[in-house]
Parts: structure tokens; sequence; C-alpha cells
């Protein structure tokens, strides 16, 4: 299961629309949707079960309102992933390479893909949103509705601030990915070659 | 004036019918011996049991589901749409199965993926695997960090090799139809709305008679609810289809033979003004049984296109009383009896005719034809038993006198063709109709397709194309049969023919195919794939360094090696064989076979090409050799009509010498002839059907040239016996005409233009006779 995504995909549907059925919802959404571009370092725990150590990786994340989700893994191998309308694309030398649309993950990338592009649609009716905390330290909670979900993860944690600090995916089956997001800025606008990488 | 075997004929006859009666009541003893199969209409072109057993397999998902796209522009909607119809239709109990949602059963998922490791791989992922082993180990590494690899069932405790996500990964997928991953309902996306997949299993099958229209209804009301919240319903199935089938015959049936009925009825009261003529309707029912009777004997059900041909019979069968009943005109007094005794002649022989003409069709390779034929000659039979024992007995003391009026028509009409032809004689006559018909059969154009036998409405057909548009899903009625020795070679042959397919589809020429290889591989290969992994601890030394424990990899290496070989029934039992499961055969007599499926196919002649050295594969192309039959037997046709004529010459050789058998025949052929120009002068295709009309007509007409040429009562009267009984004929078959499945439309065209012909020409039988008997007057 894409639970990045997932989070991602929380996140995006946070920034963009406008939800209604929670005051509290309803502000942080706005908050999160101030920014147009958020830049940041990231880095990825896969806790599994059978591994002493999680698995580690790092990397930096460009979010852009209107674009989509650059996300470029550094550490311990090179790989840029790109996730726009046109779905998920891969650097491959110099050029992106989108990936076939066929894997059993991609309707989810597609799910998020269409929350990303405000599509309101998607998570209040796969999640049940529970938020807790402040404006300054918040902690949003999502739990799968569908038994198909169900069956794969049990919740989604996400914790943050002004911006998002971490998302927690825990599955079904014991693993579990964290992700932290650090040193977030919103005060950056695009470079010149993030542009370049979304239009391409 | 009564014989005494006139006194015993009706109750001879009477016990007959009483028995035919009793046959009928225990062949519908358990409802109506109906059927509305196409399928049995058309010709089985190969005894092949196997070939048979493939082809039903791969129909009867076409006979017994339904797919319906539930659409909306807002998916939600779409989805609740789906919701709601799904829960109404499997409460209906029309349906065994109503899916609008997969539940997919994970573990169940799971199980089968970690037991198919071996024989499951796809057969790229052998390839990387077996010599590429570094690449393969650094793309499981790189998978492990991937944030974007997507939905892997196993944990990858479970698998470290990852072979699962491969093989989840190499499933093939069809169309354009996406899971929503929150209801798990299946979406396609396609003029701005959000089309929700939802199918439905009957629990009979098209065929069964009341069924097909229950569903119909159904998806009406669905249909009109569902307009109410502005969501949109597309569907395809072969029920609908049969459900319009089954309401156009019947609505063909009541017109035609309900039309020909009363049109015959008036026809009768018009011009014998007694109500008692009414019953020279009894040999028509009588013949409708007998010919039902018969049907159901010879073929233990009778289909429905049957019935609607057969009721054309109505116009044939009234021939037989009107027969002796015309001679009213010149027999006075006249008496029932007396009046058949004069006619008992030509009507047998119109009745030795007539079913020659009809049991033609039975040779036909046409199992429809043979119905017709068996139908029509049983029912002529009991026709003409009817008009020759019991009618006259009821019509025994009713004293007939026609209208004249009819008679002076007649008398006008032959004036009329006296005064033609002193103007212009007949080989002068004979050059222009042949002129005529040359003209007319240079612009005549054939026309056949198995589609002729459908009245399928255009609106069925469009929704059906919009559905594969929206989904991808093109079912094609094409398949591959693939047989082998063993499961080894059957794979193996499987796979070769999927290797030319998937060139097919790299070139767009073909859509996509499903073959069991593409579920599992065979024995031998699962074996290499085994030697491969032995060899994988030289390579894995990337994932050990992410820290995946040594120990964890070589307990994973000996569960894999010690996995069973899989067989196809394994591979099956589980979640991910059921796309694959109609396609297995199983074992047959000489090994086992299995199928391959195809989607949107452009060029069959392409796939033909792909069969031909592949050993143990062949094409099922039913549609393209039913065509290939179609324009055959027309060629057959031709032969029977003129093989018909040569035995009605010889029934006729007896009454009317060779020169006049000869003559009586040549008009029917001359009429034939003229109706083939006039429908290339009308811009109408020359079908096999206006063919098989046009083979009737023949039968039907010699019976005309034979009234006429007898000339009892002299030209006027039996001119009018001819015209009362063209006219019954043509206003039964005429009525045919109006049908809206082209090829029973074809047919009533061809024979109406026929008999019109026939009836021109039927004068011209009888100039011998005529020539001497002209100073009788014709009272």
């Amino acid at each position: 299961m894409n639970l990045i995504c997932k989070g991602f995909g929380a996140l995006a549907l946070l920034a963009v629309s406008t939800l209604a059925n929670a005051f509290d919802l309803q502000q942080l959404s706005v908050q999160l949707a101030k920014p147009e571009v958020i830049h940041g370092q990231f880095i990825q725990e896969k806790h599994l079960r059978a591994l002493p150590q999680p698995l580690l990786s790092k990397g930096s994340f460009v979010l852009a309102k209107n674009h989509g989700l650059l996300w470029l893994l550094k550490t311990p191998l090179q790989q840029d992933y790109r996730i726009t309308a046109n779905g998920i694309a891969r650097r491959d030398g110099n050029a992106w390479q989108l990936l076939p649309n066929k894997s059993a993950g991609a309707e989810q990338n597609r799910l998020f893909l269409a929350v990303l592009q405000g599509d309101s649609s998607g998570l209040q009716r796969d999640f049940e949103l529970a938020l807790s905390g402040d404006a300054q330290q918040w902690k949003l909670t999502l739990t799968p509705r569908s038994v198909l979900l169900k069956q794969v993860f049990n919740q989604i944690n996400i914790n943050g601030g002004e911006l998002v600090q971490t998302i927690e995916l825990l599955e079904t089956q014991g693993d579990s990915t964290v992700l932290r997001m650090q040193d977030s800025t919103a005060n950056q606008p695009l470079s010149e070659a993030e542009q370049h990488d979304f239009a391409e | 004036m009564t014989l005494p075997s006139e006194r015993r004929l009706p109750w001879l006859f009477l016990i007959l019918l009483l028995a035919v009666v009793a046959l009928a009541g225990w062949q519908w003893r358990d409802g109506a011996p109906l059927s509305a199969n196409l399928m049995e209409l058309v010709p089985g072109t190969n005894p092949d049991a196997l070939e048979l057993r493939a082809e039903q397999r791969m129909q009867e998902p076409l006979n017994r589901e339904m797919l319906v796209l539930v659409g909306h522009a807002d998916r939600q909607q779409a989805l609740a749409m789906a919701q709601t119809l799904g829960e109404q239709w499997q409460a209906s109990g029309l349906f065994e199965k109503v899916q609008w949602n997969l539940q997919a059963d994970l573990p169940a998922l799971r199980t089968q993926l970690l037991q198919g490791r071996l024989a499951m791989l796809s057969a790229d992922d052998r390839q990387l695997l077996t010599e590429h082993p570094d690449a393969f180990i650094q793309q499981r590494v790189q998978a492990l960090f991937d944030p974007f690899n997507g939905f892997t069932l196993v944990p990858s405790q479970d698998d470290w090799l990852g072979l699962t996500g491969r093989i989840q990964n190499s499933q093939p997928k069809h169309g354009a139809v996406q899971l929503d991953i929150g209801s798990g309902a299946l979406v396609a996306d396609a003029d701005s709305k959000s089309w929700v997949l939802l199918r439905a299993r009957t629990t009979g099958n098209a065929f069964d008679m009341n069924l097909p229209l229950k569903v119909a209804d159904l998806l009406q009301h669905s249909r009109e609810q569902a307009a109410k919240s502005d969501v949109q319903l597309l569907a395809a199935s072969g029920l609908l289809y049969a459900a319009n089938g089954q309401q156009q015959a019947t609505r063909e049936m009541t017109w035609v033979g309900g039309g020909a009925t009363l049109g015959i009825l008036l026809l009768l009261l018009l011009a014998f003004r007694r109500w008692r003529v009414l019953l020279a309707f009894v040999p028509v029912l009588v013949g409708m049984l007998f010919g039902a009777v018969a049907c159901v004997a010879v073929f233990g059900h009778m289909h429905v296109m049957t019935l609607v041909l057969g009721s054309s019979l109505i116009g044939v069968a009234v021939d037989y009383p009107l027969h002796y009943l015309s001679k009213s005109w010149s027999l006075k007094p006249w008496r029932s009896w007396p009046a058949l005794r004069l006619t008992l002649s030509g009507l047998t022989l119109s009745l030795i005719t007539s079913a020659i003409g009809y049991l033609a069709l039975a040779w036909t390779p046409f199992p429809a034809l043979t119905q017709i034929a068996v139908f029509s000659a049983a029912g002529l039979l009991g026709a003409y038993l009817s008009a020759v024992c019991l009618l006259p007995a009821l019509l025994k003391n009713v004293e007939l006198q026609p209208a004249q009026w009819p008679l002076r028509l007649a008398e006008r009409l032959v004036q009329l063709r006296e005064n033609l032809l002193e103007h212009v004689r007949t080989p002068v006559l004979l050059a222009l109709l042949i002129a005529f018909c040359a003209g007319g059969l240079v612009q005549l154009q054939s026309k056949n397709d198995i589609r002729q036998w459908v009245g399928a409405p255009q609106r069925l057909t469009d929704e059906a194309q919009t559905i594969a548009r929206i989904t991808g899903y093109q079912p094609t009625s094409q398949f591959f049969l693939v047989r082998g020795a063993n499961q080894q070679e059957l794979l193996e042959r499987q796979a070769a023919l999927s290797e030319r397919l998937q060139q097919l589809v790299n070139l767009d020429k073909l859509q996509g195919y499903l073959a069991l290889d593409q579920l599992l591989s065979p024995p031998s290969q699962q074996q290499q794939v085994r030697e491969a992994l032995s060899k994988l601890p030289q390579h894995w030394q990337p994932l050990l360094d992410l820290g995946v424990p040594l120990a964890a990899l070589q307990t994973e290496l000996q569960q894999l090696q010690s996995l069973p070989a899989e067989d196809i029934d394994a591979a099956l039992a589980g979640p991910l064989g059921e796309p694959y499961r109609t396609l297995w055969l199983g074992p047959t007599a000489d090994g086992v076979a299995a199928m391959t499926s195809l989607q949107g196919l452009n060029n069959p002649s392409l796939l033909r090409v792909q069969a031909l050295d592949l050993p143990g594969v062949m094409l099922v192309d039913r549609l393209g050799e039913l065509n290939n039959v179609f324009a055959a037997t027309q060629i057959s046709a031709a032969e029977l009509k003129l093989a018909s004529c040569v035995l009605i010459v010889l029934v006729l050789i007896v009454p009317f010498g060779f020169g006049g058998a000869l003559r009586i025949v040549a008009l029917p052929l001359l009429a034939a002839l003229c109706s083939l120009a006039s429908l290339g002068w009308l811009g109408q295709p020359l079908t096999l059907f206006s063919l098989f009309g046009l083979l009737l007509v023949t039968a039907i007409s010699v019976d005309y040239a034979i009234l006429m040429r007898e000339q009892v009562g002299g030209a006027a009267v039996s001119l009018l016996g001819t015209l009362l009984a063209a006219l019954t004929t043509w206003l039964s078959f005429g009525l045919l005409a109006v049908s809206s499945t082209p090829a029973v439309s074809n047919f009533g065209l061809a024979v109406s233009l026929g008999l019109a012909f026939s009836f021109i020409l039927a004068p011209w039988a009888g100039r011998h006779v005529h020539s001497t008997s002209v100073a009788e007057p014709a009272a």
C-alpha cells in the first residue's frame, strides 16, 4: 500500500479543501493552504517487524500547491520521483520516465493526485478524521473506513505545527513507516530547476 | 350424393386428430417446448466435441451475465446508485450473483501469492532472475526504499526477495477500469462522468423463455429510477438481445398471424357471403397443430423463429378448401362432396408439389430451415387431410352462392389479357420480360451475414459499443483452442501463442488476450526458477547490507526450494485464478486443452495466420465460418431449387405429359427469375433468405399453374381460384416483409414478389387447354 501517498493526500486535502464538518479541521486546512511552495528535508524510517533496525532513507522534497510533489531520495541510493496530474514519474538519467499505470498501487496514487488537485471526495470517504491539539501543535488521526483499506493498515497519524512535521503509517501486518519532515520552509519560491522538473 | 367412404372419412380423421391433440398435450406437459437460442438456428459447422464445449464455455457468460455501467459526473453519486441497484437486484431473485464492489479476500490472495512464487513468476521476471541476478537484487533494494512502489500484499519479512510483488505487478490488466480503493468498486472515467461497473449473473440463461424479459423489465425500471437522480445506465448482455428477440417475435407473430387471419377471413366472407365458409379455417388450425407436433416430435422443441415463419403457413393451408370452394362459381348447385371429388386430383398434386418445395429446404445445412420444412410439410399434410376428410362433412348442407363481383373482376382480367395478346404477341412479351430480367439481374447484389438473423435494435448495439469504449472490455467471439499432450506441453504452446499475440498487441492490432500461461509457467520452467534461486546467495550482499538477517534470507530460500510444482488446477483455485477459470477445459481424450481469449480485435484474418505453424493451436471463428457457410449455401440452394423442379416435373408428367409438366414448371422458374430481377431493380440485396423464399415460391406457384391448366369451370373461374389462392398466400407471406429481422423480411419480400409474378404468368400455363375450351361460356 502506498501509505506515503495517503499521508500526503491527507495534507493536500487539508490544504485545498474547505472542510466544514469541524471548526478545527477547517482552521487546519486554512492554515495548511497558505504556503504556495514548501521545501524541506525528509527522513523515512521503515520499521519492518523482522528487522532490528529500521530501513533509513533521506532526501528532500518540494510540495507545490499548483504543481505536485518532487520527492528526491538521496541516501542510501539516489532516486528522484515526481507526482503530478500525469501520474508518477521516476527520473531516469536526465529524463522523467512515467511509470506504467498498471502496478497495483497506481489506483492509490491516482487517488492521491485527485486529492492533490482539490478533489475533496477522497479522504473523507475513506477515512475517519480526528483532530486534537492546537494550531501550534496538532495531531490528525486517519482511520480507514472501508473493508479493503482495513485489511491493509490500521491508522495514519499526522503531527504538525505551522507545517506538517511527521506522518506515521501503521500497517495491519505490523510494519510501519515514519516520515519526518525537517527544516520545512514556506518562504522560498520554486527554483528554475524545480519549475523545469514540474513542467517537463 | 355422399359415398359411403365419405361417411366414414370424417370419423377416421377425427380419431387421428384426437390422437394428435393427445400427443400435443403430452409434449406441452412441462410448458411450451419453445426455444429462442439463435445458435440453434445456424449451421453446425464443426462436429468436434471439444470445440463445441469450448464454444459453449465462451458463450455461457454472454448468455448469463449482464454488464451495467452506472454513470454520474460525481463519483459518489454513481457509487451510491450502483450500491442501491446492486442491493435491489440481489433481492429480485433473478440473479445468482450481483457484484458492484470487490470484497477482496486478502488472506487468500497472500496465500496464493506465497505458494505461487515459483510457478506464477512472469517470463520477464524469470529471465531477469536467471540471467541478471545482480540487477534482480538491486531492483529489490530499490523497491524497499521506493515510497511509490505501490501496494504489496505480502509483508517484506515473508518475501525478502520480492517475488510476490513482481507477480502482482505482472498480472495482465485489461481496459480502463480502476479500483476505487475506498469502496472497492471498479470505476472507469469517460465522457466527464464516473462509471461504476455493476455485474450481475442470472440464475438461468438467456434461453429460458421468461428470464430475459424479466431482466429487461428490471433494467428498464432501474433506468427510470436512476434517471430521477440524473444517473445514466448503460447495459450490455446477451439477455437483452434475447429479450428483444422474444418481444419482437411475439409482436411479429401477432401481426403476421393476426393480420393474415383477419385478411383471409374477410376475403372469404366477401367472396362467399356465408358465415359457415369461415369453417375453411379449420384446415389452417389443424395444419398449425400438425406442424407444431411434428416439429417438437422431430427436434424436441420448436424455435420461435419457426413459429414466426410458420405462421405464414396459414395462407397456404387455406388454399386447399379454396380449391373446391371456388368451384361454387361454376358448379351449380354447389355441394361439398361432389366439388371435392372434382378437385381432388388437383388438390393432391398441389400437396405433393408444395411438400416437395418445402422439404427441399430441409436439405440445406440450416437447422432453422429444416425446422420450418418439417413444420410446413406436416402442417400442409394436416391441412390437406382435414380439407379432404373433415371439411366437406362440415359444409355438407351449405349451399354456396358466392358474390358475383370477384368473377366479373376475373373475367375482366382475362379479357384484359386477351386484348393485350391481340396487340402484343407472347414471344414479344417474353422478350420484354427477359430484357427486364437481364436489366435487373445486372444490378443484383449478393449479401450474406449472420447479423441478418438478428434484428438487434441500434440502441442495444450502440450501448454495447459505448461500454466497450469506456471500459476497454471488448470481448470477441473468436478465440484460440490449444491442445497439448500434458500440462507442460499445453502451457508451452499457449506461451508460444501469447508471444505472437503480444506482437499484435504492440502493433495495436489487438487490444489484449488472456491465456493460462499468464497465470503460471510450465513445470520445467518452475524447475528452472528453483535452480536460478539456488545461485542467488552469491548476489544478495546488497540486501544483507540493508540489515536483512542472513538467516532470514536462507530460510526463505529453503522454503522456496521446497515449494512443490504447481499445476493448473491448483493455480486456478486461488483468487488470482478467477478470470482464467473459463479458459481451462481440462483433460480431453488425447491430453489436455485450454483456450486463449481475445479482446478488441480488428482483423480476424491476421489471427488465422498466427496459428498456422503452431502445433496444437487453432483459431475458432464461428462468425467467420458461418458467413462462409452462408455464401457456400447460396450455391447449394440454387442446386436444390433445380433438383426440386426436376422432381416436380417427374410428378407432373403423369397427369399432364412431359411438355405440359415442363411448361408448368417453367412458369414458376420464370417468376422466380423476375423476382430476382425485381430485387435488383429495387436495390434490395440477394440474400440466402431471399433465395430460400424463391425456392418456396417455385413450389407454391406450381399449384397456380396447375389450377390454370386444369381449367375446371373455365378460364375466368380458374383465374379467380388462382387469384384467391395467391391473395391468401400473399397475405401471410407478404406480411413477413415488415419484420424487423432482416432475414425474415428478406424472405417475405422475395416470396411476395414471386407470388405476384407467378399469378401474372399463370394463365400461360393453360394456353393449350384454353384454346379448345374458349367457346365454353365462363359461367
